[in-house]
């Protein structure tokens, strides 16, 4: 081959600033070295990623991937830098896989329609009632219309925060384990109003952290039903053992008619549990507030003088600040029932 | 498809490859592209391909029959039809509830039933970016500043996935030439993608969220709960949030195209040292920036006229502006504050005997800072749920000092410093970076690369909220 023949090397070309320009080749190989690199770095967050997924093929199929990927990971010590960087931040438990259900079996009998529910306690300035909102994403509106509904209370201590966990449940202790931080959240503030609103993501046949060689089968069957009622009853009893009054908002009306009827399987159980602690967890049923004329799903409903009011986000599940605001206003009337939260200002 | 997610990453280490293999034929590439680019898009919702393959189809059409006509009557026409069409999309898509509701309301006030019904319309994530690309497309043909091209260009064009979502706003005379030839795969911008896309995944899901998380949405959600210093600190931080995220999109998008070969204009140039509020537009979201000078400012007259008719011509570039962003009334009033700031500087500098001093440090830090505040008290409108709500976080702004405050926290503070004085730094640094980082070996880039996402991964929380821009 004669030097005419030959194929010339391009020429270097640099960028403003003096940067070398390379070839796709190399953008390619970078690219793709990086993102293996990296891949096997955060190889124990990226299986709790996989983890927490939906449940389906995709999920399947990241597990198969982030599995190996962790142990391979793991064997060549490349999961430390990113444990120490968890350590430093103060985040260790971040990567940490935690499906235990903690959560007492209702006593016997539980209380039942027959036992006199607890007397009207009387807070005040002085002695404030811790509120604690918690739950997943739907919470997070009625939440905040909650804590403005109280700020002008002095005799109720709310902290100013939302416990909302996005995509969280009870079926799932694997995404977010609310059976742990309930105990925790109970035994550490003791808070005595408890504001919950579970089951938005919880409309599936999938569970996590069920007791071995135990299967729930398809959502709403039987013993899905059992294994969920012992997932709500195990909060309830958490949060009323420790001398907590629980408000659990039920789940609103959907945009998708069938997701409406999964949500009505979930509301009816939590109704039901909260039928058996008179006095000590209230059911808040949220389904006809949202419902339009037709008494169909709606994302715009009259108010009294007759204006459209956007309650629902465009999504069909979430609320808007106006809907927020109505839940609160429920809310409010069932601790103030249970509590005596305005006498001191008479005093 | 989000960018920073493990799907887009697979899904992009399969187009890159695959588009520079087929890059030297364009009657090959293109459609590959398009595919692409409507597979990404089919990520959120399949139905509204059907909008963007409508928007592609009518521009294309109306930019072509334009082209065509010779009678400047007819090609007005048809223009006022291309128009109607794009405009008409946003409108009901964007737009409808807004009107009806307002209507209803203001009806209803005067004890009038309105037979209007709201139709609960999803917002098809995007449609404020092709629609902006598809009128300039289809006004750039009219004005005979560009000639259009074959269908497969346009269609590549509009759907290019890094700029589909979110912008940039890219002008069809920067991108369509760049489409009409093959990319040399010889030179490659690569330091500078990687740079781009570094930042713009650390801003957006270390500094974002964080603030996210840790104040803005606590404090916007319920003001009253919080002190006067969390509120000032919860706008500071909101307004380093929405920067940090629209900034870490756009990064994030220039940096893929440019792996692709392809170049965008900027969005940003460290908006938060602006001077002045003109200053500001100059430099934050750019390319919405020209497009409403380009599109609307200047067709309606822009500062040819007396200074009032500019006056009414900023405020309502700038009401519109508002409006594009979101359909509600706040968004209006984030427009209508910083129309009438831009007003009042024009004013200013037009008055009689007005003569510009010159720079000191002291001067410029001044109106740095004023600058800042007039922008984030903006923000507070753009924020808020409602006028009662961004009523209540001023009030509360001013009313709670002394109380205490365990939100404004050393991350919170942190994440805020490292948002706004990275809008400080030598504008030399980015590009000694940059070149060091080109200079490196291939495996020692692959290294820094994956060392900059493990500490993004490792720093961010769980998830990946979406963009805030992506509702607009």
């Amino acid at each position: 081959m004669t030097s005419e023949t030959r194929r010339r090397k391009p020429r270097r070309r640099t960028g403003e600033g003096g940067r070398r320009l390379h070839s796709a080749g190399s953008a390619i190989v970078v690219s793709l070295a990086g993102l293996l690199i990296a891949l096997l770095l955060n190889a124990p967050g990226l299986h709790k990623s996989a983890t927490i997924q939906p449940e389906g093929w995709k999920r399947d199929t990241a597990l198969a991937v982030t599995g190996p990927l962790e142990s391979v990971s793991g064997a060549l010590l490349l999961d430390q830098p990113r444990r120490v960087l968890k350590a430093a931040l103060g985040r260790s438990e971040d990567d940490r896989i935690d499906t235990a259900i903690v959560a007492p079996a209702p006593e016997e009998p539980v209380g039942g329609s027959s036992a006199a529910p607890p007397k009207r306690e009387k807070f005040s300035p002085r002695r404030k009632l811790r509120l604690w909102i918690a739950g997943d994403s739907l919470v997070v509106v009625p939440g905040e219309s909650l804590l403005r509904a109280v700020a002008g209370n002095r005799a109720i201590a709310s902290g100013g925060k939302i416990d909302g966990r996005i995509a969280s449940g009870l079926e799932r202790p694997d995404v977010f384990n609310w059976f742990t931080h309930v105990r925790d959240e109970m035994r550490k503030n003791k808070p005595r109003a408890v504001v919950l609103m579970f089951g938005g993501n919880d409309d599936h046949g999938f569970m996590t952290g069920l007791p071995e060689g135990k299967e729930i089968g398809s959502f709403g069957s039987a013993s899905w039903r059992a294994e969920y009622r012992r997932r709500v009853a195990g909060i309830m009893e958490t949060i009323t053992r420790n001398g907590g009054f629980l408000v659990w908002i039920g789940l609103p009306i959907s945009r998708d008619g069938e997701q409406t009827l999964r949500y009505d399987v979930i509301n009816t159980i939590v109704q039901s549990e909260a039928a058996k602690r008179p006095g000590r967890a209230s059911y808040l049923d949220t389904y006809f507030f949202f419902a339009g004329a037709d008494g169909g799903f709606s994302e715009y409903i009259a108010d009294d003088a007759g204006r459209l009011v956007k309650m629902r986000a465009g999504d069909g599940v979430h609320f808007e600040r106006p809907a927020g605001d109505l839940i609160a206003e429920k809310v409010l009337e069932r601790l103030e029932k249970r509590y005596d939260l305005s006498s001191w200002r008479r005093s | 498809m989000l960018f920073p997610t493990a799907t887009f990453a697979i899904f992009f280490m399969l187009v890159l490859p695959l588009s520079w293999l087929l890059m030297r034929r364009g009657e090959l590439w293109r459609p590959f592209i398009i595919a692409a680019s409507f597979v990404f898009y089919a990520g959120w919702d399949w139905r509204f391909c059907f909008l963007l393959a409508f928007s592609i189809v009518w521009n294309q059409a109306l930019a072509q029959a334009i082209h065509h006509r010779r009678a400047a009557r007819a090609r007005r026409q048809l223009l006022v039809v291309a128009l109607a069409g794009n405009l008409g999309l946003l409108a009901y898509f964007k737009y409808y509830d807004f009107f009806v509701t307002s209507t209803n309301n203001l009806f209803a006030f005067a004890g009038i039933d309105v037979p209007l019904e709201a139709r609960s319309i999803i917002l098809p994530v995007g449609i404020s970016f092709f629609t902006f690309m598809g009128i300039a497309y289809v006004v750039d043909v009219y004005r005979r500043d560009f000639q259009p091209v074959g269908f497969g260009k346009f269609a590549a064009y509009l759907s290019f996935f890094p700029h589909l979502v979110a912008g940039p706003i890219v002008r069809p005379s920067e991108l369509i030439p760049q489409l009409e030839s093959p990319r040399d795969p010889r030179y490659v911008d690569t330091s500078r993608a990687f740079f781009l896309i570094g930042t713009g995944l650390f801003m957006k899901v270390v500094i974002a969220n964080y603030l996210a998380a840790n104040i803005v949405d606590e404090v916007f959600g319920a003001p009253n709960q919080h002190s006067s210093l969390e509120v000032l600190v919860g706008i500071y931080a909101y307004a380093v949030q929405i920067y940090a995220d629209f900034f870490g999109y756009t990064n994030m998008a220039i940096g893929i195209a440019l792996l692709l070969g392809f170049t965008f204009p900027q969005n940003f140039d460290a908006p938060y040292s602006a001077t002045s509020i003109s200053d500001f537009w100059r430099r934050w979201h750019m390319t919405l920036s020209r497009w409403l000078r380009d599109y609307l400012y200047i067709p309606l007259g822009g500062n040819r006229g007396s200074s009032l008719f500019t006056y009414r011509n900023l405020m309502l570039t700038m009401l519109i502006g508002g409006l594009w962003h979101g359909a509600g009334w706040t968004f209006i009033a984030w427009g209508g504050i910083h129309g009438t700031a831009l007003v009042a500087e024009r004013w200013w500098r037009e008055r009689p005997g007005f003569v510009e001093r010159p720079w000191t440090r002291g001067r410029r830090a001044w109106h740095r800072f004023v600058t800042f505040q007039v922008v984030c008290f903006a923000w507070i409108f753009f924020r808020s749920d409602s006028f009662t709500d961004a009523w209540d976080l001023i009030v509360r702004l001013l009313t709670a000092w002394g109380e205490p405050s365990p939100l404004v926290s050393g991350g919170v503070i942190a994440a805020i410093a490292v948002g706004i004085g990275s809008q400080y730094l030598p504008r030399r640094l980015p590009l000694v970076l940059m070149a060091r980082f080109s200079r490196l070996p291939i495996p020692a880039q692959a290294a820094v690369l994956s060392l900059a996402l493990l500490v993004t991964h490792a720093m961010g929380p769980e998830g990946v909220a979406p963009f805030i821009y992506f509702q607009f």
